[in-house]
């Protein structure tokens, strides 16, 4: 037996012919809505078949059929354990979800939505069509982008050293201090550096969101990932998602590069990749 | 355009974290990944107890990154 992936839900009839075949879409069959074939499930090769289209409400839902023993509960476990795994397999339902949306709107699912069969999958559809529906109209002719911005804190407190008047005057007296008085002045020092550090951090932060804010209809503020996760030197200090109409996406990325230009000098970067699968912004109150 | 990245090429792990395994619709399934569940997942990147301990500091406060002083 195998179970079913779900990756996302569109609700028009999808252009197959741009599906990437690698991914192994069929496009020659655009919406089966049984899956009785002989293909893929006893295929070792592959190892996660083919996507496929089960339509039902009038939604399409963009399944595979995957094995249970990569899937099921217990080994599911095992393999979330396993970040190689984790990367492979999320990659293909992050590329597979993005082939669709090159041609429509989409409603993406979490990693790893599974169900043991088409009437259970069905019936969940059923039980969220309307919601469902109402997020795909919501979402049409929109787009999400993200923004990470980064801070290299030694080269920002470097930069307030110098530039920071009260800084500054304290970095002078020790210079002109006693040894026990330059002592306390370099304590001060430090104190008085975290503080304008985290002052201008939130106000940096702030600025930039709220200024690429005014572009997009929906934004989401995110958690910070530690550098064991982003694997970058500097610190991440905001972590969003903009939801914007599609004419304005230029203008957001013209304001983040503007932006970038604005604060290199300071230690501050931005990262901003799009479009994604609008992931942050699908609201489901019955979920 | 400097910078900008329209569209990743490679879906990195960072995103990857962020948006496929943290985000997008929770609808339950037959098959239900708990928190704990997620929890192997940084276990996964040997990263469990500093992540964690990193995360609650960052969540306390947004910028605490500027507070850790190497002494």
């Amino acid at each position: 037996m195998d179970l079913i992936y779900l990756y996302c839900v569109i609700h028009k009839a999808p252009e197959l012919k741009s599906f990437n075949k690698s991914l192994g879409f069929y496009s020659e069959q655009p919406v089966m809505s049984e899956v009785e074939s002989s293909r893929g499930i006893n295929d070792m090769e592959r190892l996660i078949d083919g996507p496929y289209f089960i339509y039902h409400q009038g939604l399409f839902v963009l399944v595979s059929r995957v094995r249970k023993d990569e899937f099921g509960e217990e080994n599911l476990k095992k393999n979330l354990a396993d970040l190689e795994w984790i990367e492979q397999r999320a990659s293909i339902h992050e590329k597979v979800i993005e082939e669709v949306m090159k041609d429509t709107c989409v409603i993406p699912f979490k990693f790893a939505t599974l169900f043991n069969n088409e009437d259970s999958l069905k019936a969940m559809v059923e039980e969220y069509a309307e919601e469902l529906k109402n997020n795909l109209n919501n979402l049409e002719g929109k787009e999400e982008w993200g923004l990470k911005i980064y801070c290299d804190i030694e080269k920002l407190k470097g930069v307030l050293t110098q530039k920071d008047d009260e800084i500054s005057k304290v970095d002078k007296e020790i210079s002109s201090s006693s040894p026990g008085k330059a002592f306390i002045l370099k304590k001060k020092k430090k104190e008085l550096l975290n503080t304008v550090l985290n002052a201008k951090l939130n106000k940096y932060g702030q600025n930039s969101f709220e200024e690429l804010k005014e572009l997009s209809l929906q934004t989401s503020i995110n958690k910070l990932l530690p550098k064991e996760i982003t694997e970058r030197k500097d610190e991440m200090i905001l972590n969003a998602a903009f939801l914007m109409a599609k004419d304005k996406v230029k203008e957001f990325i013209s304001r983040v590069d503007n932006l970038k230009t604005e604060y290199s000098d300071k230690g501050i970067d931005f990262d901003c990749t799009g479009p994604w699968p609008p992931y942050n912004f699908t609201i489901m109150e019955k979920a | 355009m400097e910078g900008v990245i329209t569209k990743s090429k490679d879906v990195t792990l960072l995103e990857i974290l962020d948006r496929v395994l943290d985000k997008g619709v929770v609808i339950s399934g037959d098959i239900v990944i708990s928190l704990a569940d997620v929890d192997l997942i940084y276990v996964g990147l040997k990263v469990l107890v500093s992540s964690v301990e990193t995360m609650e500091r960052l969540r306390g406060e947004p910028f605490a990154g500027a507070q850790e002083e190497p002494t």
